[in-house]
């Protein structure tokens, strides 16, 4: 475990002694064994390991989309492993943002309705100014009525982003978010989240097998079998493929 | 291929229940109607069997002519007394006597009379051992007396019902009133059951007298003593049909066969047991009409729902055309899976049909249709009809989606993509024409020349209104529901714009979802339309057209004795030296060229409290027997001697009467305004002669005029005694009779709505399989929106939301063309005095109800779109 603690109010999501297992007895899988994790404020930290590893469990328990069995999952300081679903609901609406890889969008609501979304559903109305500058930083103006069949798989995706970006969530967590789309607008997406980061002070954990993809982050954490076997600090392609190659993924 | 259709079908288990449910209800409705109706018959076959038991054959007079309309024979003549000497003496008759079966209303212990929903009888009862008809069994003891047939002409046995309903003992002075003589009182000498039963004949009250009794006080008004027919035994070794034979014959020899006939006792219960059935066969079509209508609308469920689940299964259906099925085999499991939920629901829907009898019976008799009971009747028509019809309706439903079903290509298998929507305007052009076709079959049925299927022309073009409308209603979808959803819209409410985006994403299965309600709530704003209107016309007939202090009236439509006009006028005669007047109207039965016609009886002075026009109105003509013609009949050519002269006050028109043959009748003027009383027949005739002329002599309504000497509170104590001392009857005045000839109209009303609600309860079903069906469809978007933070109410809001919007829509389209129909039927009435008149506010409580109804129908599928596991829904792929 290579892992250090940073104080506990830099750490904008952490999991401590968490695991989670699917079914009982002889068929039992343990999708998370026993992990302790910290993701820094204002960093971009992706998740990485071969299929099976884990790595989309811990995001959905981090995430609050899915419970640890044991073990304990905050959010900031607040335990989500001990929220009720309730509480759950409102700490997604109200606390974080989600970047999923598709079918990201309501089919019904068009470009700006689905990017106020959460709060619509919160009955809060956003700042006019902020939702302006997300607009240009996702680069939709002229899209805004579009419904999502209208739009591309990168303006889908970029749409999702300025989604993300418009409530000011304490962390966005992005699952393969260039998973469905070309290298092109995949770089894009890839951007605009590390500029998110860059310039707006975000915080985003995103899971990806992608080696480019993973480049664009400040950390990168490897996963294996449930546990958390590496991981790289300052990425970049080469040494992500590395460590992979290492780790036999 | 079978295996996979039966495997899917298991698979979803709850739409499968859903789907059934729409066809197991329609189905249960019409098994119940029809084991309702069996049953009945088959306790009638029993009460006519029993009331036959003993009796060889009969001797009666022919019926001079069918009544109209009416299954009963009310136009048979009486027989006089010499006919009993006379069959008495015929070869091979062992015995004959003659019997009675009238009107004899029991009076109970606390002065009221005794009378259910059933007829009151009085008849002769002949001494044992020497009777003929076997149907009555005197009780040899009750309530610790002996219980003796009565002997002399003060005595009388009751039906061990009616003597325990009116608190009797054995011994007890019961007072018994008459058609023609005066109430008079009888001691209880004795009970007795019919046919073995308590129960009696199915609610009928009986008093038996003696013969010598019975013939004088059962005597009808203004004739000499007479039977009914004659009962007659065979002599020993003679058959049934033997004994019959020879009394014909002897007939024939002594030339009377044309006024005389004899039939077999079998023959005889056959016969009035049909009668009876006949009548019955209205009420079994009444209920059927509602169950066809439940059927209808489940058949748009059933529509739906398949259209839905092939839509849905493209992917799959694509795999399977391209592993090599072809497009009849992909219809034909689609088929196969219509024809495994038919058989299924017809089967279940059987069950349910029976089970649903009981509480049936029970809802009539709640809306006042008491009927007697007996062993539930479960025909093999029955059960044939039930899983023909429902397993029919289910297959035809579904085939207008299984063909769709294979129009899937192989490709759709790969590509992620719904089928091809048939050309939008193909369907609208065909609904456009089903509508105009069906408008125009509805106009020759309600406004054409006398056709005689027009109930059923009308029911036809309905139909083909609701098809074609639902086909077109895609088309008005989305602004309705845009204007449905202004409010949530002003609010700001995401949850109400999301509810009003999912409705009409897709408007076609919006549509057809709401056709479902659209029909149910076509025909209940019908009805409300049709009893507002109906109820108009009577309420400005009484209180514009009618004049009257007071007004007699029957508690249960049964007609009663004229005793109490007669009551009413010796009643005023005692306090005033002005006469009352009183006006009696009574029914009957004429022929007028070859056709039979029911005929108003009034009393020559109707005048007095009709103020209905009557053009050419021959006062004098009309005392002396004259008869009063609706406008349609004048201007036709029947009148005169050779019956072909044109109909107008001073000509004649050959009448054919029950008792007195054909005689001409003055037409005495032309009745013009049916907005009034008399309402709803053609000939009006004078009371005058009317005892000579038909066999039915009791009043239906007797309208009062009071002295104008006689204060309105003693006027009141003279009717009121007279409605206690006759029973069965009411004293009300103006306003207090039209409010209760009205809350029976409503009663009528609220079954029909209470029958109705079968059919809005399959179209609420159908919105709960919809939005089940779609709520299954869209798990991915729903993990969404959970994910990105709507709480589980705002999602059951979102649900319900849609469910309302989609029942309020298929309400006001069937507002629409149920105004629509509404006015279209008081229109063709129009000749029946109905105006229309539109209950608003009935209307709109009716769209207020149904938005409340599609908020309960969103309730279900709301809890389980709740329920989905977020992460599990946004990973569905």
């Amino acid at each position: 475990m290579t892992t250090t603690s940073p104080t506990r109010t830099d750490s904008a999501a952490r999991a401590h002694d968490a695991s989670k297992i699917y079914g009982t007895g002889e068929a039992a899988v343990r999708a998370l064994d026993d992990i302790t994790v910290d993701f820094a404020r204002t960093r971009y930290t992706a998740i990485m390991g071969p299929s099976g590893s884990g790595k989309s469990t811990l995001l959905h328990c981090l995430a609050g989309l899915d419970r640890v069995t044991s073990g304990r999952v905050f959010l900031g300081d607040v335990e989500i492993s001990a929220a009720s679903e309730k509480q759950l609901t409102l700490v997604r609406r109200d606390s974080i943002g989600f970047i999923f890889q598709s079918y990201n969008l309501i089919p019904t609501l068009n470009a700006a309705e689905n990017m106020t979304l959460p709060m619509a559903l919160a009955g809060r109305k956003p700042d006019p100014a902020w939702l302006d500058h997300v607009i240009d930083i996702v680069g939709l103006r002229d899209r805004l009525t579009h419904r999502p069949n209208e739009l591309s798989g990168g303006q889908q995706q970029r749409v999702a982003v300025g989604r993300a970006l418009l409530s000011k969530p304490d962390v966005i967590f992005a699952d393969e978010p260039t998973g469905n789309l070309d290298s092109k607008a995949g770089a894009e997406i890839l951007t605009f989240m590390r500029q998110a980061v860059d310039t707006l002070g975000q915080t985003i954990v995103m899971v990806t097998h992608d080696a480019n993809a993973a480049a664009y982050a400040d950390r990168v954490v490897f996963l294996a079998d449930g546990r958390i076997v590496d991981e790289l600090a300052a990425p970049n392609v080469d040494s992500v493929l590395d460590t992979m190659k290492r780790l036999g993924a | 291929m079978g295996r996979v259709t039966l495997q899917t079908l298991l698979g979803k288990k709850l739409r499968l229940v859903l789907t059934s449910l729409a066809v197991v209800l329609g189905v249960a409705f019409m098994a119940g109607t029809f084991v309702l109706t069996d049953t009945l018959g088959s306790v009638f076959d029993n009460v006519f069997a029993s009331a036959t038991k003993g009796v060889d054959a009969v001797v009666r007079a022919r019926e001079p002519f069918k009544s109209a309309g009416q299954n009963a024979d009310v136009t048979r003549p009486p027989v006089p007394s010499s006919l009993v000497d006379f069959v008495r003496k015929a070869r091979g008759v062992a015995n004959a006597q003659g019997t009675l079966l009238r009107y004899a209303l029991v009076e109970g212990r606390n002065g009221q009379s005794i009378q259910n929903q059933a007829p009151a009888f009085g008849t002769a009862w002949y001494p044992a051992g020497n009777r003929i008809n076997q149907s009555l069994d005197l009780v040899s003891s009750w309530q610790g007396a002996q219980s003796r047939q009565p002997a002399g002409p003060h005595d009388v046995a009751l039906d061990i019902k009616t003597a325990g309903d009116g608190g009797y003992k054995i011994g007890d002075q019961v007072q018994i009133s008459f058609a023609s003589t005066p109430p008079t009182r009888f001691r209880l000498t004795g009970v007795f059951r019919f046919g073995g039963s308590d129960a009696g004949l199915a609610g009928a009250t009986l008093a038996a007298f003696t013969p010598t009794t019975a013939e004088q006080v059962l005597a009808n008004p203004g004739q000499p003593p007479t039977w009914d027919q004659v009962d007659v035994r065979a002599a020993s070794g003679l058959s049934e049909t033997q004994v019959r034979d020879r009394l014909n014959a002897a007939l024939s020899q002594a030339g009377l066969r044309s006024s005389y006939e004899s039939i077999t006792g079998t023959q005889l219960a056959a016969e009035q047991s049909s009668n009876i059935k006949g009548n019955l066969s209205f009420f079994n079509t009444f209920l059927l009409i509602f169950a066809l209508v439940a059927l209808f609308v489940g058949a748009f469920i059933i529509y739906n729902t398949f259209s839905i689940t092939v839509a849905q299964r493209t992917q799959e259906l694509g795999l399977l055309r391209a592993l090599g099925a072809s497009g009849r085999q992909v219809v034909g499991s689609v088929a196969l899976e219509a024809l495994v939920v038919g058989v299924l629901s017809s089967v279940l829907g059987l069950g349910l049909g029976i089970l649903l009898v009981i509480p049936l019976r029970g809802l009539l008799s709640a809306f006042g249709i008491s009927l007697p009971s007996g062993p539930l009747q479960i025909e093999l028509r029955t059960i044939v009809v039930s899983l023909l019809v429902g397993t029919l309706i289910t297959l035809v439903s579904a085939l207008a989606p299984a063909r769709r079903a294979a129009r899937v290509s192989p490709i759709a298998a790969i590509r992620d993509q719904a089928i091809a929507p048939s050309s939008g305007r193909r369907r609208y052009v065909w609904g456009l024409i089903v509508t105009v076709v069906g408008i125009a079959i509805m106009s020759v049925g309600l406004f054409g020349r006398g056709s005689s299927n027009a109930a059923a022309t009308v029911g036809l073009a309905a139909a083909l209104v609701f098809i074609g409308v639902a086909m077109l209603s895609p088309l008005v979808a989305r602004p309705v529901a845009r204007v449905l959803s202004w409010p949530a819209h002003r609010l700001h409410s995401v949850t109400g714009m999301l509810a009003e985006q999912n409705a009409i994403r897709n408007p076609r299965r919006t549509a057809s979802t709401a056709a479902a309600l659209m029909i149910g709530l076509a025909l209940v704003s019908l009805i409300a339309i049709f009893g507002a209107s109906a109820k108009a016309s009577f309420a400005s007939a009484i209180d514009n057209q009618t004049r009257a202090d007071f007004i007699l009236s029957p508690k249960r439509f049964l007609p009663f004795s004229p005793g109490a006009a007669e009551g009413v006028k010796q009643g005023f005669a005692a306090i005033s030296k002005q006469p009352a007047t009183v006006v009696q109207y009574r029914t009957g039965t004429i022929e007028i060229a070859g056709t039979g016609h029911v005929v108003l009886g009034a009393s020559s002075n109707f005048e007095a409290v009709s103020k209905a026009p009557v053009r050419g109105f021959n006062r004098a003509a009309f005392a002396q027997g004259g008869m009063l013609i609706w406008k349609d009949v004048a201007g036709t050519r029947q009148c005169g001697s050779d019956g072909k002269a044109l109909c107008e006050p001073g000509a004649t028109l050959p009448v054919r009467f029950p008792e007195e043959g054909t005689v001409p009748i003055a037409v005495a003027g032309v009745v013009t305004d049916r907005n009034a009383l008399p309402v709803g027949t053609s000939y009006t005739l004078s009371l005058t002669n009317w005892e000579q002329r038909f066999p039915q002599t009791l009043d239906s309504y007797v309208v009062i005029i009071k002295p104008s000497d006689v204060s309105t509170s003693r006027a009141q104590h003279v009717v009121d005694s007279v409605a206690a001392r006759f029973g069965g009857i009411k004293a009300e005045n103006k306003a207090q009779f039209k409010n209760s000839q009205l809350a029976q109209f409503n009663q009528i009303l609220g079954l029909m709505y209470v029958l109705l609600l079968f059919a809005v309860i399959i179209a609420l079903v159908g919105i709960v399989n919809t939005l089940a069906l779609s709520i299954y469809e869209r798990t991915r978007e729903i993990g969404l929106l959970r994910a990105v933070g709507m709480t589980r109410v705002q999602l059951r809001r979102t649900v319900r939301g849609e469910a309302v919007i989609v029942a309020v829509f298929g309400s006001l389209l069937g507002l629409v063309i149920g105004v629509g129909f509404g006015a279209a039927i008081v229109r063709a009435l129009r000749n029946n005095g109905i105006g229309l008149s539109i209950p608003v506010g009935q209307l709109v409580a009716f769209v207020i109800l149904a938005a409340g109804a599609g908020l309960l129908a969103g309730w279900l599928p709301a809890r389980r779109a709740a329920r989905l596991d977020v992460l599990q829904a946004v990973s569905t792929e």
